[in-house]
């Protein structure tokens, strides 16, 4: 069996894996990283991608609030091509408590944040489709964030400094010998070939999937999911984060991200052994866009793109546990001192806007294990592509391309622009059309940032998701991964099939009125058009 | 306004019956809202070409019989032989008056090639799809070249390669593949929009580059029979462009349907706008039918959306506007209508029983077979189960039949269409008798 030594392992894909990674390598510690599917696939990628201002947090939970504003002045700096600055309202509806209002307002200031009462009529230049009987507004510095573009940084950050990266490989056991963790066994998912990594120290930060991944060493700790949904709108109805001034519930926010808006979120506990197989049901969709609605009544009237649910790790941190229970949210296990396993620590909880303050503890707590003293330094080194503000000579190499595909290249990448459009190369043909992704790049992503299909590819540039879904930029997405090289025609063919059931499993839910006609126009194509289903059904057979 | 028959819809089975209407004298228009399902379809028309467990069908007429017995629901069965038989006559008739010649495998099914290299079952195809020449070509086992142009996304040629080597017809045939570089390239490339079939399509309308292109089609082929590329020879001068290919050539440049727009589905609907035109027919493109009266039992008038509360009158209406992808069908939340007049509707009332679990099952999805519901003599129901005399209803709006599953879509649009039309000119007889 091949086996391959590190120093560092960590265990998970998502936000505080791929911070922790970073912090690593650039603390100059050899890492590596585990991932059963693809970066950013799991909870991460699963919420409405909402920079928080710590607002919704503040009445309810201050120290969350004050790591969030933190945060988010630190994100707003070392990740700015992953976030927009939009600012945030908070509108009290005919509905609501007025008196939550002045609540928000006190503690907003305890926790730090700005927060500014508005006059109605600058709220309705700021938001003009905000439902007109609102009865107060405030404006407190949210913004947006992309989860897939802030853990893709940091993982090509760390690649860059040494650190390797495994997705699509699953860790099949913690491999313990006389109390001490050594390292991991995984498998390949792709090849199906198992391994082993080595190293000293070994960092669970696999969510809600880590108490499968410590049941492995003996050890047991409880995950309590909690399923969120959401739905897309088609379009950015919104220019700002628009929240409810309430208790923070069902159906009470709307998130604008790059071309299209996010309804969020419900709150439902499930059972353990359905964290793999979830769903968006029926009456969730009914209470998000009921109460979408009566935020910005535009909603009845837009176009449902899809609906698409994460769970919430949550830990049950109960009995003789002697972990450090650093805030109500962030939970960080050295499991010497809990389990008696020496070199494995867990972190745990949180949320993705303090995924850099968690890299920040796992990472001091195994620099300190490693009986070493480097310090962190991510709270001001910017991520690859955030270096500095991309300046007009930089954008003058790009004369004679579209602004549109210039634009959404740098809004997607940042500096890093530079290494994908290229005059010479005529690489700016478009491959998806709804979201300006050109076959520049699609290689870039390719040979650049992990990519193993068209859905990992999609969570690198946005390829198909926009108002088609996919529809025609699939094909030539399949098509691109063989001209360069990342596939057999044959399993080409596989990754468009496995593209477009992913995507089915968010449109299923939300099956009328567009998506409706636009996925008989899909099935009409790829089905009426092209026969794919005898190319699934034959690679069934075989 | 008022005409003998009004159409709704501009798609295939609007067409068929506009030309029927039209060349048997009666004063007929169409109604359209824009283009229609053929911009998107094969260029090929299916008439039956899958049986429920997926096996093809070769005898689709066989089949057919099979299916008016057995579901006397089915479009077809309101048809019946005979008239199918007719429709498809006259279809290739029409077709060839209005500049296309459709070509078919006697009573039997063909095959053409997809953009991803399976084969599908038709019935009539273009010439530079199937003819006689291409099947007796076919049988000597040839060398298969299939190219793309450089730089075109919408189709890649080592797809369709390795999937059409999976096939028994072709596994024992070379295939090759390659590529050719388009005169305009330099100029094309720089918009990244404009590099889809119908720019290439435009570019082969004239005669200005063929020389060229065939010698670069010659050479890729290294020796090949058959050069598969995707459709490209011209929409309005397809005829001549083909034939000078073939001489220039030497070889069959086989087209095949790539992504929308489809150069062969244009080729159809110009022909038989053309013809249509041509019989006196005319066509209102751009304006769409909003609603209308129903007056016990008969559609007194229409109404459209650019022309505000100005009355249309026929003596009979066609309904064809397809399904919910054209706009015949709409849904909502938990919701589903006919759009012009709400007729009642075959179909399933609860959201999560109108798809299937897998976006490509091979039963296709329940809400595929959703439709209007009609009489024997292709007549609706209004919600409260009254037909209405003189509307018809033709192609995709209908119900009880899976047009993709099936592989019947052209075949239904065309037979409906045509049948739909004998009904109105039997009715104008009559009644001017």
């Amino acid at each position: 069996m091949k086996s391959i030594e590190t120093k560092a392992i960590v265990i998970g894909g998502g936000a505080t894996g791929c911070g922790t990674l970073r912090d690593l390598t650039l603390r100059g510690i050899e890492a590596a990283l585990v991932e059963q599917n693809d970066i950013s696939s799991g909870t991460t990628g699963r919420n409405h991608g909402l920079l928080h201002s710590g607002a919704r947090y503040a009445v309810k939970d201050l120290e969350s609030a004050r790591e969030c504003i933190a945060e988010n002045k630190i994100l707003k700096k070392i990740a700015r091509h992953c976030i927009e600055d939009t600012g945030g309202l908070f509108v009290t509806l005919p509905d609501d408590d007025p008196e939550y209002h002045n609540r928000l307002i006190e503690h907003c200031k305890y926790a730090g944040i700005e927060c500014e009462e508005l006059k109605l009529e600058e709220a309705f230049r700021i938001e003009p489709h905000l439902n007109p009987y609102i009865l107060s507004a405030l404006r407190v510095p949210d913004g947006t964030i992309d989860p897939f573009r802030l853990c893709s940084a940091n993982i090509l950050d760390s690649m860059e400094r040494g650190g390797k990266v495994f997705t699509h490989t699953r860790v099949d056991a913690i491999i313990a010998e006389g109390g001490t963790a050594k390292g991991v066994r995984c498998i390949d998912e792709v090849s199906s070939e198992p391994f082993e990594i080595r190293g000293e120290i070994i960092i669970n930060a696999s969510g809600v999937w880590g108490q499968r991944v410590l049941s492995t060493a003996g050890i047991n700790l409880t995950m309590l999911p909690s399923k969120g949904s959401m739905v897309i709108i088609d379009y950015r109805i919104n220019n700002v984060v628009v929240n409810r001034c309430r208790v923070p519930s069902d159906g009470d926010i709307i998130v604008p991200g790059d071309t299209v808006s996010i309804i969020g979120t419900t709150s439902r506990t499930i059972d353990y052994s359905d964290i793999e197989k979830l769903t968006v049901d029926d009456d969730e969709i009914d209470v998000l866009i009921s109460d979408g609605e009566k935020l910005i009544p535009n909603v009845a009237k837009a176009r449902v793109l899809r609906a698409y649910c994460g769970v919430r790790p949550l830990v049950a941190v109960s009995g003789n546990v002697d972990g450090r229970e650093i805030s109500r949210g962030i939970v960080l296990i050295d499991h010497e001192s809990r389990d008696g396993i020496k070199g494995l620590i867990t972190i745990a909880g949180g949320k993705l806007m303090t995924y850099r303050l968690m890299a920040q503890w796992t990472t001091d707590l195994a620099v300190k294990k490693l009986g070493l003293s480097k310090k962190c330094s991510t709270f001001h080194t910017p991520l690859p592509g955030s270096e500095q503000k991309v300046k007009k000579p930089q954008i003058r190499q790009f004369t004679g391309m579209p602004n549109s595909i210039i634009g959404s290249t740098l809004y997607r990448h940042g500096n890093r622009v530079s290494s994908i459009l290229s005059r010479q190369n005529r690489n700016f043909s478009l491959v998806c059309e709804c979201e300006m992704v050109t076959v520049g790049e699609v290689e870039y992503a390719l040979k650049k940032l992990n990519v193993k299909n068209i859905i990992d590819l999609r969570r690198r540039t946005r390829i198909g998701m926009g108002p088609c879904q996919g529809e025609l930029c699939s094909y030539r997405a399949a098509g691109l991964f063989n001209e360069l090289g990342a596939a057999s025609p044959i399993e080409a063919s596989q990754l468009l099939i496995d593209f477009l059931e992913e995507r089915w499993k968010g449109i299923k839910p939300i099956l009328w009125g567009d998506a409706l006609r636009e996925m008989e126009f899909t099935y009409w194509i790829y089905q009426g058009l092209f026969g794919l289903g005898d190319i699934a059904e034959r690679s069934e057979d075989e | 306004m008022n005409y003998d028959c009004l159409i709704i819809g501009g798609g295939l089975a609007a067409l068929t019956c506009g030309i029927k209407c039209a060349g048997s004298g009666l004063r007929t228009g169409i109604i359209s809202g824009g283009m229609s399902a053929l911009h998107f379809s094969s260029g090929s028309i299916d008439l039956y070409g899958y049986e429920d467990d997926r096996t093809i069908v070769y005898q689709p007429f066989e089949k057919i019989e099979k299916i008016i017995s057995q579901n006397p629901l089915h479009p077809y069965a309101r048809c019946g032989m005979a008239i199918i038989q007719e429709a498809m006559r006259f279809f290739k008739n029409e077709a060839s008056c209005g500049g296309l010649e459709l070509y078919h495998n006697e009573e039997s099914n063909h095959f053409h090639v997809s953009t991803l290299g399976t084969i599908k079952p038709t019935y009539f195809s273009q010439r530079s799809v199937f003819n006689e020449d291409i099947k007796e070509a076919f049988r000597q086992r040839p060398k298969i070249a299939l190219l793309s142009f450089a730089g075109f996304r919408d189709f890649f040629p080592k797809l369709a390669a390795a999937n059409l080597q999976k096939s028994s017809l072709f596994r024992h045939l070379e295939i090759i593949t390659g590529e050719v570089i388009l005169p305009m390239y330099s100029k094309t490339a720089r918009n990244p929009h404009e590099f889809r079939s119908i720019d290439i399509a435009r570019i082969f309308d004239s005669e200005r580059y063929i020389t060229n292109i065939a010698e670069q089609i010659k050479k890729a082929s290294q020796g090949a029979v058959f050069a598969g590329m995707p459709a490209f020879i011209g929409i309005t001068n397809y005829n001549k462009i083909y034939r000078r290919l073939r001489e220039l050539t030497g070889i069959f440049v086989y087209e095949i349907p790539t992504l929308p727009p489809s150069i062969l589905g244009m080729r159809i609907d110009d022909a038989l706008k053309r013809r249509f035109a041509e019989l006196g027919g005319e066509f209102i493109a751009g304006d769409r039918i909003v609603g209308g009266e129903i007056i016990d039992g008969s559609l007194d008038h229409v109404h459209t959306e650019n022309h505000g509360t100005t009355r249309l009158r026929a003596r009979s209406y066609v309904l064809a506007t397809g399904s919910f992808f054209s706009g015949g069908l709409t849904s909502g939340f938990n919701i589903l209508r006919e759009s012009v007049f709400n007729l009642k509707l075959f179909c399933q009332q609860e959201r999560n029983t109108w798809y299937s679990p897998r976006f490509l099952s091979t039963g296709g999805h329940p809400f595929l077979a959703f439709g209007v519901e009609t009489d024997d003599n292709l007549h609706p129901f209004t919600q409260d189960g009254k037909t209405v005399e003189n509307l018809f209803c033709a192609g995709a709006v209908l119900g009880h039949y899976r047009p993709i599953v099936e592989g019947c879509g052209g075949g239904v649009a065309v037979s409906t269409g045509y049948a739909a039309a004998k009904k109105i000119i039997d009715a104008c007889r009559t009644s001017s008798q």
